[in-house]
Parts: C-alpha cells; structure tokens; sequence
C-alpha cells in the first residue's frame, strides 16, 4: 500500500515537473514567437529572471519612430487574424451561403460589421504597412549582410500577404468580388508559359464557381496561416539574432549614448502606437464600411468593376496600361529587388554611394503608389462578354445607326 | 539537307490542304454532283445558288421546275419536252402552288398549304393575279428563285431579323411606291419603333416584324376596325383594358384609329407617363372634362413611377447595407407587377383601379423606404461608437507619456 502511495505520488511530482517544463517552454515560445526572448533557453532558470533577463535590455540609440513600421505591419496581422477567426465563425463557404452569410455577419451579427470591415481595411493596409517597412529596410541598406534572411523571410511574408487578400477578395461572394476574381484569373492565364496551368489549378473549373470558393476559402484560412506563422517566427527571431542595423550615418563620436530600455521604455511607446492604429482602423472601418454589393451572378457582369483590395488596383492598372508583359516586368523588378541582397553586398549604406540600387528601389516603391491611385480610378468592363452576331451579307449597311 | 526540309514540311502540308478544300466544296448534292445531268453542263451559276437551298437537300431538280430534258447536254434537245424556262411571274404562283398548295406533298415536311390561296387575298396577290401587275412581287420576289431557304436560317430573306429589309427592298423604292400612292418610310420608322429596338438591338424574336401586324403573304394593312384586334393578339391585357374603356366605343364607330390614335403605326412609340396630357390634347380640348381625367391619370402614373424608382433606390441602399433583402425583393416584385398593371388599366381610363394599383406601389416604396432608413440609421450609430474608442485610445497614450516621462526623469535624476 504504502508503495502504491510513493508510486502515485512519485508520478504526480513527474507529472507535475513535465507540466512545468513544458508550460515553461509554452510561455517561452511564445516570448520568443513575439520576439521577446533569443537565444538558447536554460531550463534551470526561474522564469521570472529569465524575462527580466530577457527584458531588460537596452535598444539601439539611433532607433526611431520609422522603426515602428514592421510592428505595425505585425499588429494588422495580429488585427487580420483576430478578425478573420471571429468571421470564420459565420461564414459559410459555399455558392448557397456565402453572400448571405455575409448579410447575417453584417446586420444581424453583434458588432459582426466591424468584424468585416476592421478585415477589410486591415487587408488593404497591411499591403502598404510591409511596404512601406520594406522601403524603410532597403533605404537603410538594412538587407547587408549579416541580415540577408531577414529580408529574404520578409519578401516571403509580402507574398504570404498578398496571397491572402488574393484568396480572401473571392469570399464574400458578391458581383465585385466574383467578377474581379475572373478578371484577375483571366489575367493570370495571360501570363506566358505557367498561366494557363496556374489558373486551370486555382479555379477547378471553367469558370470561377463553387469549386474556386471552396479552394480559395481553403487557402485563405489553412494553407497561408501555417506559412505565415513559420516565417513570422522566423523572421522575428533574425530580428533578434542580428539586432537593428546600425545607422547609415554612424555618429563621429563613435556611440557612448545609450538607447532606451526595452522594459517598460519601448513597450510603453509601443503600446501607444498600438492603441492609436486600432482607434484609426476602427474609425475607417466606421466611415468607409466596404459596401455589400450584390449578388454573384455568373451570367451577369457588373457595369463597372469596383476593387477592394490594393493589389487589384496596382495589378488593373499595369495590365491595362502596360499589357500582360507589364505585369510581368513589374513583378520581375519587385523579384530582383527581392533578390538583391545576393547581389549588392558591398559595404556602402549611404545612399548616395548606391545610386543604381536606390533607382530601382524609388522606381518600384514610388511605381506601386502611383499604380495604386491609378488603378483605384480605373473603371473596367470585364471581358469576353460581347456577343456579336454575325450580320447577313444584304444587311450590312442597311443597319440602323 | 535544307531541300529536303522543305520537302519534307510540303508533303505534311499538302494533304491537309487538300483536306481543306474538300471541306469547303459546300453540300453535295446527289443527282446535281452528278456529271450525266445535262442542264448544268450550261447552267453552273444557277447550280451554285440552288444547291445552298432547302429544295436541293429535299432531291428537287431543275427540270421539276422548268421542264426539259436533263439527260441531253446540247441546245435543241436539252429544252425540248414540256420545256417551262423562266416562268412568268403569274405563272409562278401556279408552279409554286403545284407543290405547296398539295396537303399530299407538303404533309410530310409539317408545312402549311395555304399560301397561295392567301396571297389571291393579299394587295400583292390582287394587284399581280386579278391586275396583271408586274410590278407586284410573287414567290421568288420574296423567297429568291433558286437559293430558297428555311426562314430560321440566318441567311434566309424571311429570316425574322432579314424580314424588314426584304420588305424595304421594293417598300423603300420611291419611284416604285409613287405608283401606288404609298409613304417609303415604314422600314425606318419601324427601326427607331419599340418593336424596332426590340427585333434589331436586343434580338427578341418575339418582337413583330412587318408581317407580325400584316401577315405575310396575305399581306394587307389592317382597316381602322381591325387595328386594335391585331395588337390584342400580344397585347392582351391592353387589349382587354382598353375594351373596358370609353376609347372602344371610339374605335368601334371609327371615330378612333383604335391603338393608333396615341402609339401611330410604324414608330408604335410610347407614351412615356409625362406625355399622357400632350396625348389626349390630340383630339380633347382644354377645359374639357375628358382632359381633366387625363391629367388625372398622368399624375397618378407620374406618382407611381417616382415610387418606384424610390423602391428601387431604397432595395439599393439596403443591399449595400449589407441586410438580408429576399423579402424586399419579393415586396419590389410585388410594387413592380402593380406598376406594370398601371400601364394596362390606364387604357380602360378606370380611374378608381389606377388609384388603387398606385396606392399600392407607393405604400410598398414607403414601406422599403423606412426599412432602408433604419438601416442606414443603423449605421449612423456606429459612429457614436467611436467617442468610447477614441477617449480609450487617447487615454492610454496619455497615461504611457505620463508613465515614461516619470520613468524618464528618474533615471536622469539617478
């Protein structure tokens, strides 16, 4: 008896040990998930001190507002995925269900309109907050080695981003979204070589029906999450491997200041720029709700196509002013950019030293913005939905005007 | 090695070129393909044209027609033996007749036999048969001589969409009409007319043609009695309304044109509601009673259009404001299907109808109205939303600056 109580009890302190440790490595994970903690973890370590440890580290003196941008592209994600889970809640991915399904989210719903719409607008800006990051980065020469990973992830990351709002236009199932999504996939099928194939497989059908919605929706909340979470954790922990790189114009002195406490210096300010893009994203999503347009309607198209999402208006715009080769060239200039950091290695980070690299840089950052207003101004017809009827011979002429 | 590329590529070509040509030799024909049937050995052209139409695929030949001796391949011999030639245009009637006013032959293909006893009733017919007017057309004016084909084939004449041409081709001819006292601008009345627009610009076949109102070949204008019975055949429900009114009457005695006297004939306009007093000022004077329910009747219909483009507005914003609207629709359907009746009960001049099927489009307006006010409403309010967010939102920067300037300025002080 009394060695079945020692077992028990031994199994219960083992127990309780494993929960512990593995609570512990829960926590730190996800301190190091949000970037908060590196390096090797040291299981002896109580983990109060450990985040202190962790914590109480000073950031770099030159570090500025301008280094707010990643984080607030990571907050629109935190805000996509918040959003985008209560959402699932509701939605109802197919033909029958979707469209009314949104109008059940948005009427009827608690506070399921700003659910939509805190989406929708986190969707559109989040595109331009990793942007505008990447400017911020590649201005910096912030991509020189040793922080070639880090831009590399982070060029994923912008894939990963457009391809959740290129799967996520499709849902609402609504005449814009249907028939931007027919559009943007005909567009595709203009592309050389791979088109054809790529948009046979996204579609599943001849043409966007409840085959697309099923693989775009699957897309949207199962495929991308996981890739996003990898390279998220992946491109934080660089971060923190590599540290901010230093500044273009090292200061004469050669340091001596030091930056500002991560706890509770930085957070504090961090927290105040949290709180006034969630006050401003509730504000837009206030004022300029995304409208439910009508219902799909395969065999209708819509007078005139209203985008919603940033990339259809830069996409719209280079295909319609610089055809399907437009297109492509544009996203090879974002691609050599992309790849850049193989190439330009050298040690100059003034940007007057890298005239070449910054002309490419400002043509691609400065092209986007204008394509986007550009784009957003295009009215389009969607295609192929011209009938013309052949005439008889004896009547041509005799038309009416 | 070059030349034998060449080649090479030329005898992978040549078979499907020939190929190709074989495709494009057209039907053919058995007994017309064949080289012992004498009268195309001089008559080609005419083979060409016939062998497209609907009597070569039936086994139909020339001399079924114009007599003859197809088995001879020179002059004398080949037009001996019942030898017809080009029939006269009278004369055309009756070969034509031969065949297709025989219920024996024309049973098997389904078609009708009575053609040529309703063209001897037509002006065409009377003016050909009993006048000897050459002028007049027969068969093969309307039908061509030789490339006959069905009238749902595109290409045929009397294909629906090919009528009014077919038609213009003698009907617009100035010198031609001056003969007979007739107006050459039907055809391009008829294009701008509603039943125009219908035929030529959203290809609705059900939209009349010349014939829908004049028949074919009995083809005759309708007398002033008649008119309102030719519309009636598709506009029932006018026609039923307008029986009800006082205008029938009119139209019974022939003091009215019947439909005419307010749609014309061949521009068959519209009456557009904002038109309807200008209408009746064509035959009621100012300060008459039957003008008074005129305007009556304009500002009901004036009422009942501005409710319904209001409903639809309203259907509009409700839908954009994301509310579920299957009912709605159904309640527009409901106010649409009154607003049509509106558009039939004004010929009846019933005025007490009109008030009702009004009254009901505008309570239905009014009603999707408020709903589309209450969602809008709605979305007013989620702006008082944002006092709260803002005062969160700008309370907590303030209490973070308060926080790290305290945190600031003891750390200097350390």
């Amino acid at each position: 008896m009394r060695d079945l109580w020692r077992a028990v009890a031994q199994w219960a302190a083992q127990f309780w040990a494993d929960l512990k440790t593995s609570t512990d490595a829960g926590v730190l994970s996800v301190a190091r998930f949000l970037g908060l903690l590196y390096g090797p973890i040291d299981a002896r370590l109580p983990i109060a001190e450990a985040f202190r440890k962790a914590l109480g580290y000073r950031l770099a003196p030159h570090v500025s507002w301008r280094h707010a941008l990643g984080g607030i592209a990571y907050l629109l994600f935190i805000l996509l995925v918040l959003t985008g889970v209560l959402l699932s809640v509701h939605y109802r991915p197919s033909v029958q269900e979707a469209y009314p399904s949104i109008q059940h989210i948005v009427s009827e719903v608690t506070l399921g309109w700003m659910m939509r719409d805190l989406h929708v607008w986190a969707a559109n800006l989040v595109v331009l907050a990793v942007l505008a990051h990447m400017a911020r980065v590649f201005f910096d020469a912030a991509y020189k080695p040793p922080r070639e990973t880090s831009w590399l992830v982070g060029v994923g990351l912008l894939v990963l981003v457009l391809a959740f709002g290129a799967t996520g236009t499709l849902l609402p199932w609504d005449q814009g979204a249907y028939w931007i999504v027919s559009e943007a996939l005909n567009g595709v099928a203009g592309v050389p070589l791979v088109g054809g194939v790529a948009v046979g497989m996204l579609r599943g059908d001849p043409i966007v029906s409840g085959a697309t919605l099923s693989r775009f929706f699957a897309v949207h909340v199962i495929v991308l999450p996981w890739f996003a979470f990898a390279l998220l954790v992946f491109h934080f922990t660089m971060v923190r491997r590599h540290g901010i790189a230093p500044p273009t114009h090292p200061a004469p002195g050669g340091g001596g200041e030091t930056g500002r406490r991560f706890f509770p210096n930085h957070l504090l300010r961090s927290f105040s720029v949290t709180a006034v893009v969630c006050a401003l994203m509730i504000t837009l999503a206030v004022f300029w709700p995304r409208p439910v347009g009508d219902p799909a309607n395969p065999a209708q198209a819509p007078d005139a196509l209203v985008a919603t999402w940033v990339v259809v208006d830069v996409s719209r715009a280079l295909t319609h002013y610089l055809g399907a080769w437009g297109f492509v060239g544009f996203t090879l200039l974002g691609l050599s950019l992309a790849l850049l950091p193989l190439f330009d290695r050298g040690p100059a980070r003034d940007l007057r030293r890298r005239p070449a690299v910054a002309a490419l840089g400002a043509t691609f950052f400065l092209g986007f913005i204008l394509l986007w207003i550009v784009g957003s101004r295009l009215r389009s017809r969607p295609p192929g939905l011209t009938f013309e009827r052949p005439v008889p011979a004896h009547q041509v002429g005799a038309r009416a005007p | 090695m070059r030349l034998v590329l060449a080649l090479a590529a030329a005898a992978a070509v040549l078979p499907l070129g020939a190929a190709d040509a074989q495709q494009r030799e057209g039907p053919s024909v058995e007994g017309l393909a064949d080289t012992t049937y004498g009268c195309v050995a001089c008559h080609a052209d005419k083979r060409t044209a016939f062998v497209l139409g609907v009597h070569a695929e039936r086994g139909i030949k020339c001399h079924d027609c114009h007599g003859g001796d197809p088995s001879a391949f020179a002059l004398p011999a080949a037009h001996r033996g019942g030898f017809v030639g080009a029939p006269s245009k009278i004369a055309t009637v009756a070969l034509c007749g031969s065949c297709h006013a025989n219920p024996d032959r024309m049973r098997q293909y389904g078609l009708p036999t009575g053609q040529v006893a309703e063209f001897r009733t037509s002006r065409h017919g009377r003016l050909l048969l009993s006048g000897h007017d050459l002028s007049a057309p027969t068969c093969t004016d309307c039908h061509d001589a030789h490339t006959i084909l069905r009238p749902d084939d595109a290409r045929s004449t009397v294909y629906p969409a090919n009528i009014p041409t077919t038609c213009a081709r003698c009907h617009e001819d100035k010198r031609l009409m001056a003969k007979y006292g007739l107006p050459t601008d039907q055809v391009e009345r008829f294009r701008k007319s509603a039943h125009g627009v219908a035929l030529f610009q959203e290809q609705n076949f059900a939209a009349p043609t010349c014939v829908g109102c004049h028949g074919s070949h009995s083809a005759l204008p309708p007398t002033v009695a008649e008119i309102a019975n030719v519309c009636d055949r598709c506009h029932r429900l006018v026609g039923q309304a307008f029986d009800r009114g006082p205008h029938a009457r009119a139209a019974r005695t022939g003091k009215l044109a019947g439909c005419l006297g307010c749609h014309s004939n061949h521009d068959t306009e519209r009456v557009p509601p904002d038109r309807i007093t200008a209408t009746c000022t064509r035959c009621h004077a100012a300060g008459t009673r039957a003008l008074a329910l005129g305007a009556e009747i304009q500002r009901s219909a004036l009422q009942a259009t501005e409710d319904l483009r209001a409903a639809d507005s309203a259907l509009h914003r409700l839908t954009l404001a994301g509310v579920q609207t299957g009912d709605a629709r159904f309640r527009y359907q409901t106010a649409l299907t009154a607003y049509l009746q509106i558009g039939e009960t004004q010929h009846s001049l019933d005025l007490e109808r009109l008030g009702d099927l009004s009254r009901r489009v505008r309570s239905i307006s009014r009603d999707l109205r408020g709903a589309a006010e209450v969602a809008e409403e709605r979305q007013w309010e989620h702006k008082l939303l944002l006092v709260p967010v803002w005062f969160l939102a700008l309370a907590s920067v303030a209490l973070a600056w308060l926080t790290l300037r305290a945190l600031e300025g003891r750390t200097r002080k350390a």
